[in-house]
């Protein structure tokens, strides 16, 4: 690929690209990011090729292979452009005769996507509930884009905000755009972007200013960065350009954590297309602007999504977070002006600047505004990615996109901001999402990753869950958040194992505020939020497990007892997956299962085709 | 204020009932080479999986450029080299670099991706990410941990298997998911682990070539006389080979490539070492085919053939690499 001389030049291939797409031919569109390829999309595409090239069909039908589309159940998906027409699950087997009903022109009822609320069939994606309910600014890109294609991005108005930018040649004026457009930081702080990047321009100049991308992603549960990095790297390549050009950085770093393989793929080929093309480098189209990016990879540490950590990271260095201040816009790394954001901030950049700030800011509440993209997971009946505008309600996402429960259980509450968020149970489902609402109900916005939760799951189980998690990830500098979640979750496992007392809950309570008020970090700060929200809306489980020496949900191994009821038929296929020898019985009669030996284990549970195995 | 009551003396913690034992594999149980608890050793030779040379950590450190921002990735390459991060590998690496040898440790030993006991052969990792945790992932793990006999961060004697945790991989639409070998697979219980180990041990890329879909032959031609590039006299998996003519260094010969999408077979003239960067040439026009992408695998340049029924295929030009791309589009870049 030849380099881009100038702006001009750039604008003549843009129009150039667009003007040599073939509208009239429909397109394939098959999504494969790490969801969809662990769902078999690999060989649908495949596939698809052999079927293309065997019947002459590839000057006929266009094929387009994108990075996740959200809809991450009913992968693999074909997405049939222009009409909209969606194909769920594919089966290998169908592919010949898909294939031939795109090349005539018509639709296959019976593959069609099926409304179990109406049991009908709905034939286009966008009027399906769960795409139907969203906002999908950013989204709706990965459709369009073929991630290592970089012509294909330009070709769908890619690179257009930078190119208005550096025509405009105005840096002040993109500080402004940012401010107005109330964009606020993607991460989960909301820090106000436009800010951030005034206060790194305002640094001095001369020896050089990072901008770094945050990509981490480390809450568990929470992949919608994963999506745009495999999806759509392009984007988040353009939003930094047009930041660095903004704030005067010379150089970008992206720090990848290293559990995304296809998004450092991608990412990796997206920048050396960029860097050939001369939109990365020196003397970006002509205009005298230098800029790099470099992509670093995590080595898998959670503190390292913290950002004093983040730049010890990237220097090479054990992740443990500083003292602020300084701040990273003062000194980051190699003391260096330094400005982070989080991947979906940037990849919100561009729209920023094709919109208008004005017109973004339309969308969303007043002190929150555009969409945010949230994972949707956990016990809810379409697991997915979905991109809201803020001020949306819970229940709105969790019911209306979500479908609610996915099994006859009742959901109880949604998990937010991961880690360092907490629990809102059902009877909130009112609440508006955005910054301000949920910080005052005890969670936090977070990264995005919402997880819902229903009977079956316990909230005792669920606070040992993340304190576990936090006590491993916890760097281990500040002696109460080492020692503190240890001894919090030493107090939960105790409540758990039916060891626990009510003074466990006043020492937990104590425990709680202590860590997140001697703690230096926001990991330590946040730590104990899925303790303390858990113990302001469901401390009757709690006492339930220490009184009682119950689990309600049917958890907490210690506590539960697994039988079998009279749905029992009798035909043994529990004795033999049994690996402890506890179930007995003849053909034909009710087993039992003999609790001295049963370690529960959840085989038998998992493998009877009559539910009669009970969990109590 | 209160005295503080004096600790007892910290004792020197015993090795375990398997005394005896080498400090790399002392949590093993599985380990059998038998040792003096009076000297333990950092590694022992049961678990070598590959013959340590200086020259291969030396190659990798003197790849960059010397910042200090370096270090994890040139770890990261020593890991993948070795499957785990040897001592003698992080001597080496923190003389080059002027890092300490503790600072270097200090590294290692933060990040959890990094191992310092050798791994097995494949490496398991499920997923205990919160989705996953709700799903169940706890019984998967705990299942795994059974039927393959070890602990978590164990291997198994015979060497085939690591287990390991990770704490979300981003697939949680598709929950409890366990990655075996950089393959994905999603929505297991405790019944399908059985499945996954059984499928593991039979082989995760063996691919019935006859009988396998996804497999199918091509036809192509040279992208600048358009002469045809196929031997029908010449068979490789039963089908007409592509034959093209290659150099590398100071050889100069053929080399003919299956014509089936999905199988790999090549033979050539003369034996091409692996890693080694190819030109490729037609045989008819004698023009050099070297395409404009880069392999999206390894980022060195392809070899571009045009498809007989249209579209472009290109293979990446470097031995041993099976990165390649099937445009049926024309090439878009």
């Amino acid at each position: 690929m030849e380099k881009i001389k100038s702006i001009e030049d750039f604008k003549l291939l843009q129009e150039m690209l667009i003007f040599g797409r073939d509208t009239n031919i429909p397109t394939l569109v098959i999504s494969a990011g790490t969801c969809g390829q662990a769902s078999g999309a690999n060989d649908i595409i495949r596939v698809a090729k052999r079927e293309l090239i065997n019947e002459g069909l590839t000057d006929k039908i266009n094929l387009r292979i994108t990075g996740c589309q959200g809809f991450c159940q009913m992968e693999p998906s074909i997405l049939v452009e222009p009409d909209g027409t969606f194909y769920p699950r594919v089966n290998i087997n169908n592919m010949k005769r898909i294939i031939k009903a795109i090349a005539q022109g018509k639709v296959l009822e019976d593959l069609f996507f099926v409304d179990p609320e109406t049991e009908k069939p709905i034939e286009k994606q966008n009027d399906i509930p769960f795409f139907k309910n969203q906002v999908r600014t950013i989204l709706s890109r990965n459709e369009k884009v073929d991630p290592i294609r970089i012509y294909n991005y330009i070709e769908n108005n890619g690179y257009s905000s930078l190119r208005k930018v550096l025509e405009k040649g105005d840096r002040t004026w993109i500080i402004e755009e940012a401010k107005t457009s109330g964009l606020r930081g993607r991460g989960g702080a909301g820090f106000p972007t436009g800010l951030k990047w005034e206060m790194l321009a305002n640094q001095p100049n001369g020896k050089g200013k990072f901008l770094v991308c945050n990509a981490d992603e480390g809450d568990p549960g929470a992949y919608m960065d994963r999506s745009v990095l495999e999806g759509n790297p392009h984007s988040i390549i353009e939003g930094m350009i047009i930041g660095a050009y903004a704030t005067g950085a010379n150089q970008g770093v992206v720090y990848v954590r290293n559990e995304y393989p296809l998004a450092i793929k991608h990412l990796t080929i997206a920048l050396r297309q960029a860097h050939e093309l001369g939109l990365l480098g020196e003397n970006i189209l002509g205009t005298g602007f230098s800029f790099d990016i470099k992509l670093v990879r995590g080595a898998g540490a959670f503190v390292c999504g913290e950002e004093t950590a983040l730049m010890r990271s990237i220097e090479g260095q054990i992740g443990e977070p500083h003292q602020r201040p300084p701040f990273p816009t003062q000194k980051g790394i190699n003391g260096k002006p330094t400005a982070i954001n989080n991947v979906e901030t940037w990849a919100n950049i561009p729209a920023v600047i094709e919109k208008g700030a004005k017109d973004f800011a339309k969308i969303g509440t007043k002190n929150s505004s555009g969409t945010k993209i949230f994972s949707l997971v956990g016990k809810v009946k379409y697991t997915g990615l979905v991109e809201v505008p803020m001020g949306i309600t819970i229940g709105e996402i969790v019911n209306d996109i979500g479908g609610g429960s996915d099994s006859n259980a009742k959901i109880k509450a949604v998990q937010t901001g991961g880690p360092s968020g907490g629990c809102i149970p059902a009877k909130m489902f009112d609440l508006p999402i955005d910054y301000d609402s949920l910080a005052q109900a005890g969670s936090i916005m977070g990264s995005g990753g919402m997880i819902v939760m229903d009977e079956h799951t316990c909230m005792v189980d669920v606070a040992k869950y993340f304190t576990n998690f936090l006590k491993d990830e916890s760097c281990g500098k500040c002696f109460s958040c080492r020692k503190g979640t240890q001894r919090m979750w030493e107090i939960l496992d105790d409540i758990s194992n039916g060891k626990g007392t009510i003074t466990h809950l006043e020492l937990l309570d104590e425990l709680a505020q202590v860590v997140k008020d001697t703690t230096m970090c926001g990991l330590g700060q946040t730590a104990p939020n899925p303790v303390l929200s858990t113990l302001r809306y469901f401390r009757d489980e709690y006492v339930e497990h220490i009184n009682n020496k119950r689990c309600p949900a049917g958890v907490c191994k210690e506590l539960i007892t697994y039988s079998i009821n009279e749905n029992c038929t009798g035909c043994q296929l529990c004795i033999k997956s049994c690996s402890e020898n506890a179930i007995s019985g003849k053909k034909k009669e009710r087993h039992v299962i003999d609790p001295a030996k049963c370690i529960k284990c959840g085989v038998c549970k998992s493998i009877c085709k009559f539910d009669a195995v009970v969990v109590k | 204020m209160e005295k503080l009551k004096e600790s007892a003396p910290h004792k020197k913690a015993k090795l375990t009932s398997n005394s005896g034992l080498c400090l790399t594999c002392a949590w093993v149980s599985t380990c059998t080479f038998p040792k003096d608890p009076e000297k333990p050793v950092l590694q022992c030779e049961e678990f070598e999986s590959e013959e340590f040379k200086p020259e291969t950590t030396l190659k990798i450190v003197e790849k960059y450029t010397g910042e200090q921002g370096e270090l994890i990735s040139i770890l990261e390459e020593v890991q993948a080299k070795y499957g785990y991060l040897p001592q003698r590998a992080l001597k080496i690496v923190a003389e080059r670099t002027g890092r300490s040898l503790v600072d270097v440790y200090g590294v290692a030993t933060f990040y959890r991706s990094f191992s310092l006991k050798p791994r097995g052969k494949h490496l398991v990792s499920v997923c205990l990410g919160t989705a996953c945790h709700v799903r169940g992932a706890p019984h998967v793990a705990e299942e795994f941990e059974r039927q393959l006999q070890i602990n978590r961060e164990d291997t198994t004697p015979d060497k085939e298997f690591t287990l390991t945790t990770v704490n979300c991989l981003g697939a949680c639409a598709l929950g409890p998911v366990v990655v075996v070998d950089g393959h994905y697979f999603s929505n297991v219980n405790t019944v399908k682990v059985n499945k996954i180990i059984k499928k593991v041990r039979d082989g995760l890329d063996k691919v019935e070539v006859k009988t396998d879909a996804r497999i199918f032959p091509i036809d192509v031609n040279c992208p600048r006389c358009n002469h045809s590039l196929m031997d029908p006299s010449y068979l490789i998996d039963d089908y007409p080979s592509i034959r093209v003519t290659m150099s590398f260094e100071n050889w100069h010969g053929w080399i003919r490539l299956t014509s089936l999408y999905g199988s790999f077979k090549i033979e050539s003239e003369y034996k091409i070492p692996m890693g080694t960067v190819a030109n490729f040439f037609c045989p008819h026009c004698h023009a050099e085919l070297l395409g404009s992408s880069n392999c999206p695998d390894c980022g060195t340049k392809m070899v571009p053939m045009i498809v007989r029924n249209g579209g472009m295929m290109q293979i990446c030009s470097r031995r041993g690499c099976t990165g390649h791309r099937l445009d049926t589009n024309g090439v878009n870049l």
